[in-house]
């Protein structure tokens, strides 16, 4: 039991972040200045995200699932749940977002959640 | 190692979490009249500005200008939660009052759309119990019907109706269904109970493959086997052919304005709701995509904006886009099996969409800007009406109530007029006097203004289903800050 505690503990720390939003999920317009991806890979992410998540987290907000834009989790940790799925989101394999695609999208993910949330 | 073991672990914390938590969607909330009307509540971008037109409509879904760029909205009369009143046709007057043009059949609400041609309106009549129709509405009210006895009988509609660069009137008549399969959920949108024969017709032959649903019987008792394109209680073949016949469901057609045939433009939508011409003069339509509700639930499915082209079939019932049902666990509900293709041969390959939309926000009617002291010239403007939620399944927070911009080119989203309130919902969820359900986006003539109709109030549970508000319904325009267009109800109104 002791052996698996410190894992446990990480990894509740890894997921509180998913239970509470640290800051309020809408970013952009009209709440504030629209997010503009600052690399050409950002970019290439944008559409990735467009294409295959924005129908549930819009805008990287909540909507049908939790909002993804306010949970700082890391690049690995996205890149795993975007492979694996988790809880009712689908595992979408390299067949589906190959590992470049994959890899601009996390830049972007990244890049949304560092964008200043409105307050209020 | 221990990354691994961290995400493991995750899951098991995570996995099946979804459905412990009930649903928030933005209609689940109590509503006490009076509606509020405030602009300010409204967020646009800088350098923009809400205006307030009219106020007071009952379940307005449409508008459009006459040749003298008159503003004239359409009510629908009917709205889900089997509430028929009767549709009506106004001009809205610059001091934002509303002024009587036509009034229908409560039969063939709702109306659910209107444009102007050549000196007269043409009115797409959904028909919830009468049929759809398309109408040619003379200014002093005469009326004459183009077309009647459209398959609109079930949970969606005739819709849209807008003319083409060609001189057609292009018009919609969503399907009969969620996703094929007539079931317990036809029965409490109610129409079941009336047309206990209604079901999907598709445009052209189609192959089955046998794929049948079990349900409750709400009408006998017992339980009932049903299969795609049939009646309630009917079993369908391997290999059987249904028969293809226009009218039919889920799909765009076009008329002539004097009347004549129906021409079909392409087939295979679940509810094409929305359509608008671009600058270039193609045809984009808005499909209102899968609920996860019925016989044959998909979880996942968002909206879709469409290019048109002629003569495609567009992927319902097997396809959401051009993915199908049954691709991984994509589109599988937690609480039910991997949907099942119940087509045994696919009558085409569907197209790729222009852009995804949030799941559940039914986005709905659009336009694309085209003036560029509006700005943001060729992207479309589309109203998204918000969730029905719980009825069509559950959402984390309420979904739509705003207008999304969408870049057809590169399928990028972006909110454009939204609630201020974090997180955004309906006026009556957030406890503002900004948008409730917007329906429709269009601009003016002009292209300088963009009117967005609010269809008003209307509320969701699980017990009584929907509940729309008469005479909660509005008008919106946005403007460009230092843009003065005459008319409107004022900044704000109680």
């Amino acid at each position: 039991m002791s052996r698996l505690a410190p894992p446990l503990l990480g990894v509740l720390l890894l997921a509180s972040p998913l239970f509470a939003a640290c800051a309020p999920a809408q970013r952009g317009e009209p709440f504030t200045p629209r997010v503009r991806p600052a690399s050409a890979e950002a970019e290439a992410g944008e559409r990735v995200f467009m294409r295959m998540c924005n129908e549930c987290h819009p805008g990287g907000a909540a909507g049908l699932a939790p909002a993804l834009n306010n949970k700082p989790l890391p690049a690995w940790m996205i890149r795993w749940q975007v492979r694996h799925g988790l809880g009712a989101m689908p595992a979408f394999g390299p067949e589906v977002i190959p590992d470049d695609e994959l890899d601009a999208l996390v830049t972007y993910l990244i890049e949304l959640r560092r964008t200043p949330a409105p307050t209020g | 190692m221990v990354r691994g073991l961290s995400a493991v672990l995750l899951v098991a914390l995570l996995g099946g979490c979804y459905d412990l938590r009930s649903s928030d969607g933005g209609g689940m909330t109590a509503f006490e009249p009076p509606r509020r009307y405030d602009p300010a509540d409204v967020a646009v971008p800088d350098g923009y500005r809400v205006e307030l037109v009219a106020h007071g409509l009952t379940f307005p879904t449409a508008v459009t200008f006459d040749g003298r760029g008159g503003v004239h909205v359409v009510e629908a009369g009917y709205a889900y939660g089997e509430a028929f009143l009767t549709p009506r046709l106004l001009r809205i007057e610059p001091d934002g009052s509303a002024v009587e043009i036509a009034r229908g059949d409560e039969r063939f609400g709702p109306w659910t759309g209107v444009d102007w041609r050549d000196g007269a309106f043409y009115v797409t009549e959904g028909g919830e119990v009468g049929g759809g129709r398309i109408t040619r509405i003379e200014p002093d009210g005469a009326q004459r019907v183009l077309v009647a006895d459209l398959p609109s009988r079930g949970d969606h509609h005739t819709n849209g109706g807008v003319f083409g660069p060609d001189g057609w009137l292009y018009f919609s008549v969503g399907t009969a269904t969620n996703s094929a399969v007539v079931g317990v959920d036809n029965w409490h949108f109610g129409w079941l109970k009336r047309f206990p024969d209604f079901h999907d017709t598709p445009c052209r032959d189609l192959r089955l493959a046998g794929v049948d649903y079990t349900s409750p019987d709400p009408a006998g008792g017992g339980a009932v086997t049903t299969g795609a394109f049939k009646p309630f209680g009917e079993a369908s073949r391997p290999g059987e052919v249904v028969r293809g016949a226009i009218p039919c469901n889920g799909a765009v057609f076009r008329i002539r304005p004097e009347g004549g045939p129906i021409d079909l433009v392409a087939w295979g939508f679940r509810n094409p709701f929305g359509l608008a011409f671009s600058q270039e003069g193609e045809l984009y339509v808005t499909e209102n995509s899968y609920d996860r509700r019925g016989s044959r639930p998909l979880f996942g499915a968002g909206d879709l904006l469409w290019r048109v082209e002629r003569g495609a079939w567009y992927g319902w019932p097997d396809f959401h886009g051009n993915v199908p049902v049954d691709a991984g666990d994509r589109f599988d509900p937690p609480d039910a099996d991997r949907p099942v293709r119940v087509l045994a041969e696919l009558p085409g390959e569907p197209p790729r969409p222009a852009a995804r939309l949030a799941v559940h926000s039914s986005s709905n009617g659009f336009d694309f800007s085209r003036d560029p002291a509006f700005g943001h010239v060729g992207q479309a403007f589309v109203a998204q009406f918000g969730d029905q939620s719980p009825t069509v399944g559950k959402v984390w927070e309420p979904v739509g109530y705003r207008v999304v911009r969408v870049d057809p080119g590169t399928g990028t989203v972006q909110d454009f007029a939204v609630n201020r309130a974090l997180p955004p919902g309906p006026a009556s969820w957030t406890g503002g006097g900004g948008l409730e359900r917007p329906v429709a986006a269009r601009f003016d003539p002009e292209g300088r203004a963009l009117y967005i109709v609010d269809f008003g109030v209307m509320t969701m549970s699980e017990e009584d289903g929907s509940q729309p508000r008469p005479g909660t319904g509005a008008l919106w325009r946005v403007v460009r800050e230092d843009r003065k267009v005459a008319g409107g109800a004022g900044e704000a109104a109680p």
